[in-house]
This record gives structure tokens, sequence and C-alpha cells, in this order.
């Protein structure tokens, strides 16, 4: 049997429900429980399918910078500091939901689920294969740029000399490099596996929704309604 | 023997530097959060920053579409991490327009090159679009919402109805000189790599 874990769609969802709630300003007490508790569900999640750290890690930053805002820092508070302060807690309490769900959705979703789920929703090749990609490069960039980075320090140049211009050179035109071979490789290494021949491709994993699912997607529809009405309504 | 037709490599290309364009343009973002000013300086500094792996993509770029799929990436993901999808449709439509404009100099010719990246870049530009549109909304909401009346002050005079055609033009002409200045990086470095 599979582990437990959700449909890519169900996360799909879940994303375009919490993105349309972090846009929106919430103002009182019951438009700040359901942002938190849309924060806390994909936290749980993450849990649920093993990763602990970064749940954990999401879990302190989300809490302090929520605790932060709420109690510290009102309209009254200015001055440079206390601009500073509650600039960053306000947009990482506004979009670390968005950024929990998201990173919940990249970590724990195979490429192979979520072409499958894009296949099954008629998504373009075009667009899916891309942002397949997409999604697979970001740990890559990161990879690269640290032994780029590790490189550079070993010779000295840390800095770029303190010039700005040979900072972005001295990172970005290696980090480009090696990007754009691995995006050769890749490409080869797909184009032999057969993506993009001309007929429907199957696939290996079955998706199906479970009831599971359905309940989180229910629970996220309430939610979002319920935040809605509250904003625009009441 | 030429096809029009994208395939898998290309849209594995695409990947990659929609990628790396928004990692570009995510770290630079992250400096938004010291003070509403460096916000307003994105119209200035993403245009230049991503125009050099916007240009190694140009390189690459010789079927129609390629930059259309781009602006629509890039919307999905502006789109995830909370930007909203206000400015969706203007990203789509200068990629579209992008994409026209490179096809008229065949995706080989540096003049079209250079105007394609400066439309393309107004993409950066709409991500101000849903300061504008809620204007009023959004600035009691976010004073509500715990934001310092300073830091809202400071932002929405900055950034409203009179300037935001400013902000497009600034994108714009900012994503012209990027265009150059990307173009002699590459020129300088992939090029003798032999990799374009």
């Amino acid at each position: 049997m599979r582990k437990f874990g959700l449909d890519p769609r169900t996360k799909l969802f879940m994303i375009f429900a919490i993105s349309l709630i972090v846009m929106v300003n919430s103002s009182n007490p019951l438009q700040w429980g359901i942002r938190i508790l849309v924060t806390v569900i994909p936290i749980i999640l993450m849990m649920l399918e093993g990763k602990f750290a970064a749940a954990i890690r999401f879990a302190v930053l989300y809490a302090v910078a929520v605790l932060l805002q709420i109690f510290f820092l009102s309209s009254e508070s200015s001055g440079m500091i206390s601009a500073l302060i509650t600039g960053y807690c306000s947009i990482f309490a506004q979009f670390m939901p968005a950024m929990i769900t998201a990173c919940y959705a990249i970590r724990t979703t195979k490429i192979n689920d979520f072409m499958s789920a894009m296949q099954k929703m008629h998504v373009p090749d075009s667009v899916s294969i891309s942002l397949a990609v997409v999604m697979r490069f970001f740990p890559t960039i990161k990879e690269e740029y640290g032994y780029i980075n590790d490189a550079m320090r070993m010779r000295g140049i840390a800095m770029g000399g303190g010039k700005v211009s040979k900072m972005v050179e001295y990172r970005l035109i290696p980090v480009m490099f090696s990007c754009v071979n691995i995006g050769e490789e890749l490409s080869a290494a797909a184009v032999t596996r057969g993506l993009g021949a001309p007929i429907k491709r199957t696939s290996a994993c079955e998706l199906r929704l479970t009831a599971m699912d359905y309940i989180t997607m229910a629970v996220f529809v309430l939610l979002t309604a319920a935040f809605f009405a509250s904003k625009y309504i009441g | 023997m030429k096809e029009n037709k994208l395939k898998a490599k290309d849209f594995i290309t695409i990947g990659i530097f929609t990628a790396l364009v928004f990692v570009v343009e995510f770290a630079y973002m992250m400096l938004g959060f010291i003070h509403p000013y460096v916000i307003l300086s994105y119209a200035v500094a993403i245009p230049v920053l991503c125009a050099i792996p916007m240009m190694l993509f140009y390189t690459k770029v010789e079927k129609f579409g390629m930059i259309t799929i781009m602006s629509v990436l890039i919307a999905i993901i502006m789109f995830v991490t909370g930007m909203g999808w206000i400015g969706a449709p203007l990203i789509i439509a200068a990629g579209v327009i992008a994409d026209l404009i490179a096809k008229k100099g065949n995706y080989k010719s540096f003049k079209s090159t250079v105007l394609s990246h400066g439309v393309f870049c107004i993409w950066v530009g709409a991500n101000y679009i849903p300061l504008v549109v809620t204007a009023d909304d959004y600035k009691q909401d976010m004073i509500k919402g715990g934001f310092s009346e300073d830091y809202c002050n400071t932002l929405f005079n900055a950034v409203n109805g009179k300037t935001i055609a400013l902000i497009l033009l600034c994108c714009f002409i900012f994503g012209v000189v990027g265009a150059f200045i990307g173009k002699a990086v590459v020129r300088k470095h992939f090029e003798k790599a032999g990799i374009v």
C-alpha cells in the first residue's frame, strides 16, 4: 500500500485557496483564526508525510512572526526600527501560509505524481512539463549555488571585492553555466524515456482521490468561504 | 529542417530559465522587506538583473510560444507565492506581445530582442497593480492588519495611480537597458565558451 499522502490535485487546490486568503488582509479575530488555521493544516500534513524538520522550522518561524505582530506592533508604532520589524513580520505572517503550502506541495509531490495529475486535469504539455522542470530545478539551483560559493570562497573571492557587479558576475554566471548543462542532460534523459513522443503517455502511478482528499478540499472550501463572508458581508 | 512545433526539449529549456529568472527575482525581492523604497527599485533592478538569464534564454528561443509559456509560468508562480491574480493578465499579455516582437525579428535580430525584452519586463510592474487597484482598501487593511502607518504612507506615496504608468515605463526602459547589459555579459562569457 502507499504511504499516507494527498493527491497532487488536492495540494494544488490548497495552494489556490490559500493564495486567495493571503491576498486579503485579515482585520478581525475570526479572520486571523482562519489564517492561522490554514497555516497549521499544511504544517500538520507535512509532519504526517515525515518532513519533521521542515515542518517544525516553519511552525516556529510563523509563530514568532504572528506573536510579534499581534503583541508588540500596532499602527501607532513608528520610526525606522519598528517599521522595519513590522514590515518583516507582516510580510512573513502575510505570505508564510502560501510559502508553507507551496513548500509542502513541492517537497511531498513526486514528479511522476505531478505529471500524472496534470495529465488528468488536461493541462497542456507545454505548461505541465515546464512547471515540472521549474519545480525540480529550485533545489538544483540551490545546490549548484552552494558549490559555486564554496569554490569562490576557496579562491578568496568572498564578496567579489565589494563591487556589486562583480558579485553578480561571479555568482550568477557560473550558476547559469551549470544550469544550462544540467538542462541539456535533463532533456536528453527525458527524451530517451519517451517524453515528447507523439502518443498519449501512460503513467505507472494510478492517482485516485480518496476520502481524505475530499475532506481536505471541503475544509478549505469552507474556510475560504467563511473568510470572505466575514470580510465582505459581516 | 525547420519545425515550428515546440518539443519536449524546448519545454525543459523554458522551465530551467523560468526557475533561474525567478530565483534572481526572489533574491532581490527579499531586500524589499528592508524599506518601502526598495520595493520601488524593483522596477529598475529586476529588469536589469533578470536580463542576464533572459538574454541567454533568447539565444535558445527560435520558435513562437516559448516566451508566452514563460510568462504563463511566471504568472502561475506569482499567484502561488501570494502576489495575486490581478497582475496575471498583464503578465501574460506582456509575454505574448514580447513573443510577437521577437518573432518579427525571427528570434535573431538584436533590435527586436531588445524591444521584446523591454516589453517582457513589464511583468515586474504587474506586481504593483494589486497595490494600485485596491489602494484605499488595501491601505486601511494594512493599517488594521498591523502595518505601521509610516510604512503605509511611504509605500502609497510612492505607488499610486499616477506613478503606475511611470513604473511600467520604468520597467520597459530598464528592460531595454538590461538587454544591452545582458547581451554584453552573454557575449563575454557564453559565446566564448561555446554554449550559445
